[in-house]
């Protein structure tokens, strides 16, 4: 009998427990629209200085603001004032750049403000925010993108190196809140692309009371400017929530598209954010991401390529199946080169052009696109992706033509029939196993007209090391661009940054000057004649990211405006 | 034994760490400093450049004499003050401790479990011995051993979660009960994932005390064999048991790696996943030298339970 009371009892409390769960497990009636998404990744705080990844990027755009954004609509990207009232003036020396802020922006509320209430966003904001991009003590790895740039700032940086406290009130020359609407940056030398640094996170608005108030917990606690807030945040979650900004600005959904985004104009001129709250889950693995997407638990989805792409793409189409439960697809380009460098510097390929141009014609570009990105990535011509000013879509790259038969004629030319004669090369690889399947992609390739590959899988600071001394035969590696410049892709193939770079042949003094946009055009011809003579770059392809929409929730039936919430709205 | 040999036995065990920690951090340094590559390259990425590397390598105390960093991992080590994430920039103690504290509510119900399914299930075959129930079970459990945790993952996360919507696909949320609908098909899993070689193992154990003088004694003096089996054979067979319970906690602790990537619940074994992918040293030193101690600890905890349920083991 007593047994029989304790499984009684012991079966109350577990059914009681049950239906508590499911209680709160029960979906209540949507009154506010909630975008359900997911990372890849871990957010590793949001803290604008330390963002570093594209996923965290994703996660703080959406609370912080810079000073420019890029009108997602059109291509080329265009530059658009955000938290600027508009485009900058700028001296005819090119070196100082004025901004005049919009005025009434308030930063979220927050108890690290008086009352908890977010206060107006000033010039001053900004100034604070590049001091600490620019302080020694926080090391932000994004430093690069003002380092030697900004009057004064540099100075400023090493005057505190081994100081036990950073000076924050003193004036740095290159960086001026003139009143409190109006800053003014002094360049130590024209660099156009400065605007562009400004649309990058590192370059975002903070609040020195929250930086303040939070201490080294800063970057839990992110407030900013942006269409949505985040109550607190721990890196180790597997899920962030945020919530509609009641205090966001006036900002509308633009009016203008280039020519493919056109359909998207439904919207035009209607108020920002559509949604009211965002839920981002955190899952690295691919399975739980596309069973949650399925499930209707996520609303939008990046297919890789291993396993689910093949459940859902054929021939670059989403699969009947899905289309009739009306699922959408978005293909869109990365804007990235993936490549292999030829080391110009070995003995090997330093004048032999032929041998070079033979194992250019001799890789299979339609075959690899096809085999790692289901045909959606679009064979490289130049090391100029599409999407970019300077890019030339009629261009065709005489040596990008996958021909086995002028391969092997080339081949012979360059003294070496059927390979023979020709050590075997090594191509260095990162770790990973898609790296490893391409650089077996591309040994096949060359085995085709008798030149042997040896593969060798590096981890990445081995690789860079490697690069940076001049060490590798052959290297892959893929570069994806930073800000929309041809500059960004072009320094690979003068300057001093790896991977890439001609590393120690680099000589500053003699370094091509910053680019002016108008230069960009003739660069690109420059360019594309140097890697049609040389082919020094191997190109192959530019990769795509595709976009899967769920067709589960009611409201964002149209993938369009899905992807738009996803940059338009938040960024 | 008395309370006071007891005490002295377990502060000179206890009293091992300090020069298994001193090997421990002179391997982890050896490691870290010496064979793996530039830190500072992996943290500035493509952007690294000699002047931003040399100042970062200052920041993070890098160009410091190696013995003084050496010290620094000997300090923490006895400190178990570990400093900053270079990742997240957390305080890294109270980050492990939070992700302890979510393992435990995936580990705890699923050793449990485990443990005492792996028992029973030994005993029934044990019990059985020869006959085609214990066949049945041996086979079992070398098919559960032979498959790879991999597949009960995406197996019962795609039958169980996604088609049958028993159970959540992932996620986890924080406080009781609300982990519980996140934590019962990764339970499930590491349960299945675990049983069949503690059944193996308890068998083999059961099955070697069944032959013992002091068994053959107790069915000659006419005791059944359920009495045999449960008072006698049991007791006696307390030992190995423990040790293996005890000695596999720190292992299941930092064992669900994969279960808890898969799963997205934030434990260790997804920090120290997260860790090793952005190269966050500080935190892979720290969950290194904590389960060294942790191994140490649970090694004398069996040592004393030997003494609780085996009259005859004196620590010495």
């Amino acid at each position: 009998m007593k047994n029989l009371i304790k499984i009684g009892v012991l079966v109350v409390i577990a059914g009681s427990l049950w239906f508590y769960i499911k209680s709160k497990q029960a979906p209540h009636i949507a009154q506010e629209k909630v975008l359900l998404t997911v990372s890849n990744a871990q957010i590793q705080g949001l803290d604008p200085i330390r963002v570093r990844d594209n996923y965290t990027v994703n996660e703080a755009t959406k609370v912080y603001e810079g000073l420019l954004a890029y009108h997602y609509l059109k291509r080329p990207f265009e530059l658009i004032p955000n938290l600027a009232a508009s485009m900058p003036t700028v001296s005819s020396d090119q070196l100082v750049y004025t901004f005049t802020l919009c005025e009434g922006v308030k930063f979220h509320d927050n108890p690290c403000f008086p009352d908890g209430k977010g206060r107006e966003l000033t010039a001053h904001d900004f100034v604070y925010a590049f001091k600490r991009l620019a302080d020694p003590k926080l090391q932000s790895l994004n430093f690069w993108l003002v380092d030697s740039k900004i009057k004064g700032l540099n100075e400023w940086r090493q005057r505190y190196i081994d100081a036990a406290n950073v000076d924050y009130t003193e004036d740095i020359p290159g960086l001026q809140a003139i009143d409190r609407y109006t800053l003014r940056f002094t360049l130590t030398k024209p660099y156009p692309q400065f605007l562009y640094a400004l649309t990058m996170v590192p370059c975002y608005a903070v609040a020195r009371e929250a930086v303040q108030y939070y201490g080294a917990e800063f970057m839990n606690h992110p407030v900013g400017t942006g269409p949505f807030m985040v109550a607190a945040f721990n890196p180790l979650d597997t899920k962030i929530v945020y919530h509609k900004n009641p205090t966001f600005r006036d900002k509308y959904f633009p009016s203008e598209a280039a020519q493919e985004y056109k359909h998207m104009l439904v919207d035009a001129g209607k108020k920002l954010p559509f949604v009211d709250k965002i839920v981002t889950h955190i899952l690295s693995e691919e399975q739980p991401r596309w069973l949650k997407f399925k499930k209707g638990q996520v609303d939008i989805i990046d297919i890789s390529r291993d396993n689910i792409a093949l459940e859902v793409i054929q021939d670059n189409k989403l699969i009947p199946a899905l289309q009739k439960k009306g699922a959408q697809l978005f293909s869109a380009l990365e804007i990235g080169t993936n490549f292999i460098v030829f080391n110009n510097a070995h003995p090997l390929f330093k004048d032999n052009l032929k041998l070079r141009q033979a194992m250019s014609m001799a890789f299979n570009g339609p075959k690899y696109n096809k085999l790692f990105y289901q045909g959606a990535a679009m064979l490289a011509q130049s090391i100029l992706p599409p999407g970019l000013a300077g890019y030339r879509a009629d261009y065709v790259n005489p040596y990008r033509t996958y021909n086995l038969g002028k391969a092997k004629q080339y081949l012979a030319e360059a003294g070496y029939p059927q390979g023979k004669g020709l050590p075997v090369l090594t191509l260095e690889v990162v770790t990973n196993s898609t790296a490893r399947q391409k650089g077996e992609f591309f040994q096949k390739c060359m085995q085709a007209i008798g030149i042997k590959i040896k593969l060798v899988e590096n981890i990445f600071p081995e690789l860079v090391k490697k690069i940076q001394t001049e060490a590798t035969m052959l290297h892959a590696i893929t570069w994806t661009v930073e800000y929309p410049d041809a500059e960004n892709f072009f320094q690979l193939l003068y300057g001093p940054k790896q991977p890439g770079g001609v590393g120690a042949n680099y000589d500053e003094s003699a370094s091509m000057p910053c680019m002016k946009k108008q230069w960009v055009c003739q660069i690109h011809l420059l360019g594309r004649s140097y890697m049609s003579d040389s082919t020094k770059w191997q190109q192959k392809v530019h990769p795509s990211f595709i976009y899967f929409t769920n067709p589960l929730q009611p409201f964002t039936k149209d993938g369009s405006k899905m992807l738009l919430l996803q940059t338009v709205l938040v960024a | 034994m008395s309370f006071m040999s007891l005490y002295s036995y377990i502060i000179r065990r206890l009293s091992y760490i300090i020069p298994i920690l001193v090997g421990v951090c002179l391997l982890i340094f050896f490691i870290f400093n010496i064979v793996a590559g530039d830190p500072t390259i992996i943290l500035l990425g493509k952007h690294a450049n000699p002047r931003q590397m040399a100042e970062l390598r200052h920041e993070l105390g890098l160009d410091r004499h190696w013995f003084i960093q050496y010290l620094d991992i000997l300090k923490s080590a006895f400190t178990f003050d570990f400093g900053r994430s270079w990742a997240t920039k957390q305080h890294i103690a109270p980050m492990l401790k939070l992700g302890t504290w979510v393992s435990l509510t995936l580990v705890i119900p699923a050793f449990v479990v485990t443990s005492i399914l792996a028992i029973s299930t030994a005993l029934l075959a044990a019990f059985f011995r020869g006959r085609l129930i214990d066949k049945g079970l041996v086979v079992l459990t070398v098919i559960m051993m032979s498959i790879s945790i991999l597949v009960y993952i995406l197996f019962g996360q795609w039958i169980f979660a996604y088609k049958l919507g028993w159970f959540e696909i992932a996620g986890y949320e924080y406080g009781f009960p609300d982990f519980i609908p996140y934590i019962i098909l990764p339970a499930m899993i590491l349960v299945l994932v675990n049983l069949g070689s503690d059944v193996r193992f308890y068998r083999t154990v059961f099955l070697d005390e069944m032959y013992q003088d002091y068994v053959r004694t107790a069915r000659a003096k006419g005791l059944s064999e359920r009495a045999v089996l449960f008072k006698h054979v049991l007791k006696n067979a307390m030992a190995p048991i423990i040790t293996n319970l005890v000695i596999q906690i720190p292992a299941w602790l930092l064992g669900t790696l994969l279960v808890e990537s898969f799963f997205g619940i934030p434990g260790l074994g997804g920090i120290t996943l997260n860790a090793i992918n952005n190269s966050d040293f500080p935190v892979i030193k720290a969950i290194t030298i904590l389960s060294a101690v942790s191994y140490v600890i649970f090694s004398v905890i069996t040592d004393v339970l030997y003494t609780l349920v085996d009259p005859r083991i004196k620590l010495s």
